[in-house]
């Protein structure tokens, strides 16, 4: 099961990125797609991309349980592609809805958008597989109260990408703990 | 002469009863606000140190009034003395901290020619003290940047300025430096405070 997260400002401007291999086990969907494609690539991810980008010529070789080369170029422009197309619906359930959590914003094939708002109309886009509200919503309260003490640095200009290899840790040390 | 526990009793009735307080964050923030835009200013590394110290100076020839006009205490002894007085007094009262005080001395010099006694360890010019910080209100939530830490710079320097300039008023020429800091990845936050020499009074010219 892969998360990817990615925050974005007000504006739009990507601010980070993530992507995070979880080690817990998910029931793995099943779909037509992979039925003709070979065993390493009935992922959910791989089988995404191979729909997206034709099976033909891709060279994904799995490590371990299957997890994709997320490196590769083409596997992260997919990845992006989903969630950002998703920012319209968020932005529209933003003015609507006073919450601050926005679970299953929008769905594409098996992945999931969850989305978090925070005070300041920061966006935390969550692009996951497989049911796990409560971990995704103490992982989004986690990854906010990280951000706000980034905000707090006097080094760190605001709205501007965050590079600290502290915040990257603490995010990752989170999605093991709640993913 | 008094003994180290009352020192940290004056130093924290001084801080309950006899001191305005203001938010920590917003304190943080403004001397945040403030390195970043000397660092702008003068994009040297060094050179901001400079500052934050001369900024200290200014501010710690003022405060040493304010501090002894409130706090009573008299004449202190030593050097040691001072540095324990520094410790649990001062940064007690205007910081709310109480950084841990280490003594040393340079070694005592070969017997004076004619039999003299050298004077006490902590009268020698070149006995210092180290204050080992275990936390440091300035720095909330800082990380310095890769460059920062390449260049050099000690965030809280205006601390050794406030230091040279409060102990210049009474008399003493001291150096205070950064050892080490924890933002820049080391253990802890040290600052060595070295006694250069006592200032005799000087006679203002066109007196006699």
């Amino acid at each position: 099961m892969s998360h990817h997260l990615f925050l974005l400002s007000p504006n739009d401007t990507p601010l980070y990125s993530l992507t995070h291999q979880s080690s817990k086990p998910t029931t793995a969907p099943s779909y037509p797609l992979s039925s003709n494609l070979p065993s390493w690539s009935t992922t959910t991810f791989a089988g995404t991309l191979s729909a997206l980008s034709g099976a033909a010529g891709l060279n994904q070789a799995p490590a371990g349980g299957g997890a994709p080369r997320i490196g590769s170029g083409q596997g992260r422009n997919v990845v992006q592609m989903i969630a950002y197309a998703s920012l319209d619906v968020i932005e529209e359930l933003m003015r609507t809805n006073p919450a601050m959590y926005l679970k299953g914003v929008d769905k594409f094939n098996e992945w999931t958008v969850s989305a978090f708002i925070t005070l300041g109309n920061m966006k935390f886009v969550l692009l996951h597989d497989g049911k796990n509200d409560d971990g995704v919503k103490a992982f989004f309260t986690d990854v906010w109260d990280l951000y706000v003490k980034t905000m707090l640095n006097p080094f760190h200009s605001a709205h501007t990408a965050i590079k600290s290899a502290v915040f990257d840790g603490r995010v990752r040390a989170s999605a093991r703990r709640h993913l | 002469m008094s003994s180290a526990k009352q020192y940290k009793n004056v130093g924290e009735d001084l801080w309950k009863t006899r001191t305005d307080k203001i938010n920590g964050e917003l304190f943080a923030m403004t001397y945040g606000a403030l390195v970043v835009q000397l660092i702008q200013d003068y994009e040297d590394y060094t050179e901001v140190n400079k500052q934050l110290e001369k900024m200290g100076y200014n501010i710690g020839t003022r405060l040493i009034e304010d501090f002894l006009a409130r706090s009573a205490l008299g004449r202190c002894g030593d050097f040691r003395e001072v540095g324990e007085v520094v410790a649990k007094v001062g940064f007690k009262s205007f910081l709310n901290i109480t950084p841990s005080v280490s003594h040393a001395g340079p070694p005592p010099p070969t017997p004076l020619p004619g039999g003299g006694i050298p004077p006490g360890p902590s009268l020698i010019p070149g006995s210092y003290f180290t204050l080992t910080f275990d936390e440091n209100p300035l720095a909330e939530f800082v990380e310095l940047p890769d460059d920062a830490l390449e260049g050099g710079l000690w965030y809280s320097n205006v601390l050794c300025g406030v230091l040279r300039g409060s102990l210049e008023m009474i008399q003493m020429q001291v150096e205070a430096t950064f050892v080490s800091d924890v933002l820049r990845g080391d253990e802890n936050t040290e600052i060595r405070v070295k006694l250069v020499k006592y200032l005799e009074e000087e006679v203002p010219l066109g007196d006699d």
